[in-house]
Order: C-alpha cells, then sequence, then structure tokens
C-alpha cells in the first residue's frame, strides 16, 4: 500500500519555557537552532478595531509609526542600528493584535531585544514621521482597492461582523487625516504595556540564558492599565445574502462565500480544521479535485478555517474566469453542502489527520513560523500542552465528527458570498442563489 | 589616523563573535548522469526531496511562450504508477506539502514530509522522471487552469507583475531573455500533446536534472533507495543550450505604460549585470544591499522618507524570481516602487541618479561597507533555514556549477570585498545607459 495511515512515530517538539517578569510581561523562550538567528515576536492585544469607532485607523498608525522612532533614536538611527546587526523590524496589526516582529544573526540577540524595548516602552511619534505614515497610509489604501482579493476580503468581514471590531479592516482615507499626533502617543501608553503582552522568543538560544537578556532588556519597563478588549456581540445572520463590489473590466470574478465560526479555542477547532483539509485545505482537496482538475474553472480554489480570538468564519474563495462565474458557485456549494449531509470516506479522513499533524510539524523549519505557531497559544487562549496533544485529539475524530462540524459552519444559508467582478457581465449568473447588494465603488 | 584603528578592532571583534554555518554535502552522479546531493539535517524532523531540471522558461522553444510552465502542470497530471492527482494525494496522506515551479533557468519539483517517508517522495520523483503520462483531456484541463493562473496572477491584477514579465521584454534584446515568460493565452491554448511528449523526451532526463534530499535523514540509509528508484532510467541526449547571451546596452530605454486597474502609479526600472563568475558580482551583490538592501538604505531614505516621493520600494537581483545564485544567465538589478498621484517617474530617476552619482563619486563608508556584509550573511542564513531553502541553493549549485559545496563558501567570498570595488561597480553598472525603465500610471477614469 503506497497510502500510510499515521504517522509512526510522535513528534519530538522543541523545549518551550514560560516566565512572567515582575511587570506583567509573559516571556516564552524556544531553542530552535536551524541557523544562528533568533526571531522575537512582542504582541499587544490591541486588534485593528480597537477603538474604530471614534477614530478609525488609530490602531493601525499607532502600530506603524512605532518604528520610526523613539525617545533617543531617529527613525533612520534605529534602522541603521537594525542593519549593523543583519536585523529586520516590522509591525502587524491584525484582527487581535498588534506585533512587533524582529529578527538577527543571534551573536547580536542583547542588542535585538534592546531595540525592541526601546521601541515598545519609549516611541517618540515625531511629528514629521506621523505626517508622512497619514499621506501614506491613505495612499495605500487606495492603493488596496485595486487588489480585487483584498477588497473581496474586505466586504467578506463587513458582512460577516458588521459593527464588531472584526468588521473592520482599513479606514476611509479621507477619515486619516483627523488623527493626531497626542491621539497616537495616547494609544501607545495605554495599550502598549508590558502587563497586555507577550514575548515569544525563537531559535538559536539557550533558555536560561536569554531570560536573562530579556530581563536585561526588558525587565524595567512600567506595568500600564491597558482598557478591556471590546467584544460586543456577534450580529447574526438569518439567511444568505450576496454582496456585489463591481470592478468594470475585471476579467474574471473573485468569489469569497462562508459563515460564521467559533473562536480558536472552542474544541470545535480541531475537527473544522480538519474538515477543512478535505474540503479545500490541501492540494488533493474536494474542491481542488472538482473545480480546478476535473472543470478547469480556476487556478487555486482554497478554504480556511479563520478562527481567532473572540470568534471566526469558515470561508472558501475561487477566482475564475467571467463565463463560469455561476457555475463554479454552484459547485462550491455543492461540495459545502455535500459534507454537511454525507460522511466523509475513512480513507479522506486518514489522509487528512496525518496531512494535519505532519504539517504542523513542518512549521518547525522556520524560526518565524514556528513563532507564529507559539504565538497562537498566547493570543487565542489555547492551552499551553496544544502542541503535544494535538496528534492525540486530531486522531481520535470519526466521520460523524466531521459532518457535524460541516453542518455547523459550513452553513451558507446563513452566511455571505461575496463577488467581485464585472457586474454587467456576470449579474444573470449569480442571480438564482440569492438576494444581492450591489456595491459600487 | 586613530579613527581608522578603532574601526578597524570592532571589525575583528565581531568577526570573531560570527557564528558560521556549515552545510554538510554528500555529492555524486549516478551512471545515467543524474546528479545527486544529500544534506543531512537535524533540527526538524523533516526532509525535503527535490528535483531540479535545467529547463527553465528563458529557453522555451520559439513561439510557444509559456510552454515551460504549462508543462510543469502536466507532471502531476500522471506517470506509469501514479494517475492523475495521486501523486499529490500520497504526499499528503503522508503529512507532507509539494509544489512545483518554473523559473529563469530550471523548473524544480518537491515535497517537504516527515522524513521517515522519504522513500514515498524518491519513489514518486523517479516515477515522472522515467514515464510521464499524459493525455488530451488532462492536456485540456491543464491549459484552462493555466490560462486562469494568467488571469489571476496577471490580467486580473493591478501593474499586472510589470517589474518582471514587462521589465525583462523591454530590457533585453535576444528573444531567450526578451519574450513573456508566462506566456499569451494564445499560445498557452495552442498547445499539442506532441509537444508535451517531446519536450518530456528532450529535457526531462537524469543527465539534466540534480536530485536533492536535505533533512533528518542519514545518507547512507537513502543511498540504497536513490540506486534503487532512479538508476535505470535512461539518459538522453539533451540537446546544448542556445546562445542566450545578451548584447551591450547604449541607450537609456524609457517605456509608458497605461494600467487599467490600478489607482497608483508605479515605476519599475532594471540595469544589466555582470556574469556571477566576474569578478565585480561580489562587489554588485553588496552595493544592492547598500542602494536598497532595508529601510536604512540610500535609496529607500531618499525616495520614501526625504522626497516623499515613493510609498514603498523593493528590488533586488533576480528580483521575484529568485536569488542572487540561483540562475544561469543574464540578469538585471531591479528596482520597483508605488509612487504618489502627482509625482513622475522621472523625478524619481532624477533623485535615483542623484544616489548613483553620490556612490560613484564619493564610494561608500566604512559602517555601510562592515553593515553590507553582515545584512548579507544574515539573508544568506534566510535561505538556509528551511530543508526547501537549502535544497534550493544546493540544487542550483550542483545543476549551474556541478559544486554544491560552494555554499560553505559563499559568506567568506563576499567578505573580502572593499569599498573601492563597490565604488567600481557603481561606476560601470549604475548608468542611465544600462537601464531599462517602465513608468506605469492608471488609465484616466
Amino acid at each position: 500500500m503506497l497510502i500510510a495511515a499515521f504517522l509512526a512515530a510522535a513528534i519530538h517538539w522543541p523545549t518551550i519555557t514560560e516566565k512572567k517578569l515582575e511587570n506583567g510581561l509573559t516571556v516564552v523562550l524556544v531553542p530552535l537552532p536551524n541557523v544562528p538567528k533568533v526571531t522575537a515576536q512582542l504582541t499587544f492585544l490591541a486588534g485593528r478595531g480597537t477603538g474604530y469607532r471614534e477614530h478609525p485607523g488609530m490602531a493601525q498608525l499607532a502600530g506603524r509609526v512605532l518604528t520610526e522612532g523613539t525617545t533617543s533614536r531617529t527613525s533612520k538611527q534605529l534602522k541603521e542600528e537594525l542593519r549593523s546587526i543583519g536585523g529586520s523590524m516590522n509591525v502587524t496589526v491584525d484582527d487581535d493584535a498588534t506585533t512587533i516582529t524582529a529578527n538577527a544573526l543571534s551573536e547580536f540577540s542583547p542588542k535585538l531585544l534592546a531595540l525592541l524595548d526601546d521601541v515598545a516602552e519609549h516611541p517618540a511619534y515625531p511629528k514629521s514621521e506621523v505626517d508622512l505614515a497619514k499621506t501614506n497610509f491613505a495612499q495605500e489604501i487606495e492603493e488596496q482597492r485595486s487588489q480585487p482579493d483584498f477588497v473581496a476580503n474586505e466586504q467578506f468581514e463587513k458582512a460577516m461582523f458588521g459593527r464588531h471590531p472584526y468588521g473592520f479592516v482599513v479606514p476611509e482615507p479621507s477619515a486619516i487625516a483627523g488623527i493626531t499626533r497626542e491621539g497616537l502617543k495616547q494609544f501607545a501608553a495605554s495599550h502598549y504595556a508590558p502587563n497586555n503582552a507577550h514575548l515569544i522568543v525563537v531559535g538559536d538560544l539557550q533558555p536560561e540564558a536569554m531570560l536573562e537578556e530579556v530581563h536585561k532588556a526588558l525587565g524595567a519597563w512600567k506595568r500600564g492599565t491597558a482598557p478591556p478588549l471590546e467584544s460586543p456581540p456577534l450580529p447574526r445572520r438569518e439567511k444568505r445574502q450576496i454582496y456585489f463590489v463591481d470592478r468594470p473590466g475585471s476579467v474574471q470574478s473573485t468569489i469569497v462565500m462562508g459563515a460564521a465560526a467559533p473562536p480558536r479555542k472552542s474544541p470545535d477547532y480541531i475537527p473544522l480544521r480538519t474538515a477543512n483539509m478535505i474540503l479545500g485545505g490541501s492540494f488533493y482537496s474536494r474542491l481542488m479535485l472538482n473545480i480546478r482538475e476535473n472543470k478547469g474553472y480556476t487556478y487555486s480554489p482554497f478554504s480556511v478555517a479563520d478562527l481567532r480570538r473572540r470568534a471566526g468564519t469558515f470561508w472558501t474563495s475561487a477566482s475564475v474566469r467571467n463565463e463560469v462565474t455561476g457555475p463554479t458557485i454552484l459547485e462550491m456549494l455543492y461540495e459545502l453542502d455535500r459534507m454537511r449531509v454525507l460522511p466523509v470516506t475513512k480513507e479522506e479522513l486518514d489522509s487528512a489527520k496525518t496531512y494535519s499533524i505532519g504539517t504542523l510539524a513542518l512549521e518547525m523549519e522556520s524560526q518565524a513560523g514556528f513563532a507564529n505557531r507559539i504565538n497562537t497559544i498566547y493570543t487565542y487562549q489555547l492551552p499551553r500542552n496544544f502542541l503535544v496533544t494535538f496528534d492525540e485529539k486530531v486522531n481520535a475524530l470519526k466521520p460523524d465528527d466531521i459532518q457535524k462540524s460541516a453542518a455547523t459552519y459550513f452553513d451558507t444559508y446563513r452566511g455571505a458570498i461575496v463577488i467581485v467582478g464585472d457586474y454587467t457581465k456576470v449579474k444573470d449568473q449569480i442571480a438564482p442563489f440569492g438576494d444581492v447588494t450591489l456595491i459600487k465603488r | 589616523m586613530p579613527c581608522r584603528v578603532v574601526a578597524l578592532l570592532l571589525a575583528v571583534a565581531a568577526v570573531a563573535s560570527a557564528k558560521t554555518v556549515d552545510v554538510p554535502v554528500e555529492y555524486y552522479r549516478l551512471p545515467n548522469g543524474l546528479k545527486v546531493v544529500i544534506s543531512e539535517a537535524h533540527t526538524a524532523p523533516t526532509v525535503t526531496v527535490a528535483v531540479y531540471y535545467g529547463i527553465g522558461f528563458r529557453v522555451e522553444p520559439k513561439g510557444q511562450t509559456g510552454f515551460a510552465h504549462l508543462f510543469e502542470h502536466m507532471m502531476f497530471q500522471g506517470s506509469a504508477n501514479v494517475k492523475k492527482m495521486e501523486h499529490a494525494k500520497i504526499v499528503e496522506a503522508n503529512g507532507g506539502v509539494l509544489n512545483g515551479s518554473t523559473r529563469l533557468d530550471f523548473t524544480n519539483y518537491y515535497e517537504t514530509l516527515p522524513s521517515d517517508r522519504v522513500e514515498k517522495a524518491l519513489f514518486l520523483e523517479a516515477d515522472r522522471m522515467r514515464s510521464l503520462e499524459v493525455s488530451e483531456e488532462n492536456l485540456k484541463n491543464q491549459q484552462n487552469v493555466v490560462s486562469e493562473e494568467v488571469r489571476n496572477n496577471v490580467l486580473n491584477q493591478p501593474y499586472a507583475l510589470f517589474e518582471w514579465l514587462d521589465l525583462w521584454v523591454n530590457a533585453n534584446q535576444n528573444w531567450f531573455n526578451a519574450h513573456n515568460f508566462y506566456g499569451d493565452l494564445h499560445d498557452i491554448e495552442a498547445a499539442k500533446i506532441g509537444d508535451v511528449r517531446q519536450f518530456f523526451k528532450t529535457y526531462y532526463a537524469p543527465n539534466n536534472a540534480v536530485l536533492t534530499i536535505v533533512g533528518d535523514v542519514e545518507p547512507k540509509a537513502v543511498k540504497p533507495m536513490v540506486q534503487k528508484y532512479f538508476t535505470d532510467i535512461p539518459l538522453q541526449s539533451v540537446p546544448e543550450r542556445p546562445d542566450i547571451n545578451e548584447p551591450q546596452q547604449s541607450e537609456e530605454k524609457r517605456v509608458k505604460q497605461s494600467d487599467k486597474l490600478a489607482n497608483l502609479p508605479a515605476l519599475a526600472f532594471g540595469y544589466h549585470l555582470p556574469d556571477q563568475e566576474s569578478a565585480d558580482y561580489p562587489a554588485v551583490v553588496l552595493l544592492n544591499l547598500i542602494v536598497q538592501g532595508d529601510d536604512s538604505s540610500r535609496l529607500y531614505q531618499r525616495l520614501v522618507k526625504e522626497k516623499e516621493i515613493s510609498l514603498d520600494w523593493g528590488g533586488g537581483i533576480n528580483f521575484e524570481l529568485g536569488n542572487e545564485f540561483d540562475y544561469d544567465g543574464p540578469m538585471l538589478l531591479t528596482s520597483r516602487t508605488t509612487y504618489k498621484a502627482g509625482h513622475t517617474g522621472d523625478e524619481i530617476l532624477k533623485e535615483v541618479d542623484a544616489v548613483a552619482r553620490d556612490v560613484q563619486e564619493h564610494g561608500v563608508t566604512a559602517k555601510e561597507l562592515r553593515d553590507a556584509k553582515v545584512r548579507f550573511r544574515s539573508n544568506f542564513y534566510d535561505q538556509l533555514e528551511s530543508t526547501f531553502g537549502k535544497a534550493n541553493l544546493l540544487a542550483a549549485l550542483a545543476l549551474f556549477h556541478d559544486d554544491p559545496s560552494r555554499i560553505n563558501r559563499i559568506v567568506s567570498a563576499y567578505e573580502v570585498v572593499t569599498a573601492e570595488q563597490i565604488q567600481s561597480a557603481a561606476k560601470k553598472y549604475l548608468l542611465p545607459t544600462n537601464r531599462t525603465a517602465i513608468d506605469r500610471v492608471p488609465e484616466k477614469k
């Protein structure tokens, strides 16, 4: 038999050392010495939708200008110092968190941590940098809105989350002008506090020595009082709604369809993740076999179990030539419903289990990739033994668990379908699937 | 000069504490000409098996643009003992991932999987090297899929990858370097099954390939497996590579494009580079890091921060297609920037020329040179992090130079570059007459 069932040996995960500093900072250290470098991620629980009703874009701008100067270093000095240690530093602001990711050659790790501390503890928000960032952020949004995938995802988030902070993706460019330097400094002072953060360091390190270095660099940083995460109730959708974003001249329709899913810490996560692999989360998946390899409608259909701290979505997507827009939606709906109505085969499930476990182990190939994985444990409040219990939980799944999961979360009858494309060319193909709201930009 | 002494001492101190990486390399050839590279790495319980064929889109048949890439898709359509899509099925059922890609001078196929599954990957790669089985129906299907790929990645996207697709077409004169690498939809749809079979026979031969195995395996355990699966695949007579040399450019080239889908203007430009084996090459690589290697670099600082014209700045050697080492032939040093409405590409090029002139006249500082070497080493280690990254570099060095152990000599070759060499490289290559630029502006709506 070519197809093997389960992985023979249990995976040997690196030792994870966790320690809370006196200032409340949670420190997590993971040796992964594949190359002489280290990656550090400092994460604050301040997502992009934080305070967006009063100041849309504030969280994103506050994160963006963090690396543009501190009380003792200009932006340029900071970047030159990073260069001298073979380092880089980037800030991302996603639904749940603001994360500073920094890496450098491991021989320079004390310097890397000192720079990370300086940026987090003493951001200066220089006026010229704030002004430039405001202008550039507004222009970048214009640019992002020319990309069909971005437009589709933005509309999908709005459709699924409404006025919940997760429904906010980017501000209207005109709203950015109202953000002030004072406002940004205040945002930083209240949200970027050690007791509202976790620091993950992965790479060529010895935990004890690294803890010492972390303590030296970040131990004197004072506690703050971060406001609690806002978590208003999620909108409940009673029926399917189609949102069509018109993009005249588009030679493809970009389709995103999906429905509400639970938070990542839910016990439903592992069955849903596994169901996703069978539907469209792998190369040999049902969507790929049907609409790519059988019908040739599309290049890369896929699906995602996109589960976050407070809630999630399950969604599937494909970009297809205009003439097959309707037939593709038909097949996507069919594949979603098929998993809700009929059990998956034992062969499919066995394969999905091995794939799920095997690909988790592959994440150990990259310091940044593994840091991201460890970070999910802290950002999404997963059990600390998530990695070591993962294979056991996956292997316990039965076809019935997958069907139940699909029946609950692949429910497009209470979901949203977003299409970005040329409305006049494809509108007749869309009409049979539900009510259409047309959005013109 | 006391300050020079201080700088020297610091430099020595930095070198003394620098950790080096030694990549174990076993290299040999099977009687059928297949090059084999095995490299142990035990940090993660994984292995990458990669086969690199010495055929890239640069030398695909004239008049058949996009054929090398279309063919790459056909390699997943079945072989004697593996049906269509079964390749992916087997790899994933064993907990692994797989892919293939077509680049300038090679086409690669690889899988990364738990290391105790290495034999599955070897079986799969050998089966399709020996016995591709394609049908009219599968070809039609993949012509549709590839056409959708081109629509998805090019025709339906703002900027449409102009920074390599269009830049290479405009910067070069030799058809091999100057055609549409992704392919015209018309050419992709015209491909015939006979062309596919002929292309396989011509280029997908063991004597035109490298098999690389990197990861948590023992060489003495995998060698017999390589022997078992690959040794009796017959060699073929592979044609000589056509002449891909590029005549010297003598005048600056400027191209204006309009973009129906973009909201903001963008500029891309490229300078022709010296041969990888030339003495100037390491200096050019470090020069690239100094002018555009990160946010502290001269071009980023000038255009994004000081002049506030550009929104972003990116670029490099083999930009968006690979790195400084995984190609074999004429190359461009590329830059790409999205810039603010109300400015022009001309304004940006004027600033670029001013930055180039400054390096040409005054050279680079000792600090810039020292930092560029650190930056180079750090970036180089990024390539060695994953088993696939290492396999990619080893395969390219074996395919193009018959010497994968070069991987352990690259860093030291860059430590000896001098400021004078960098200045001289700037004088030779960062010239408007050696440059092609495309200014791409939104179509008036």
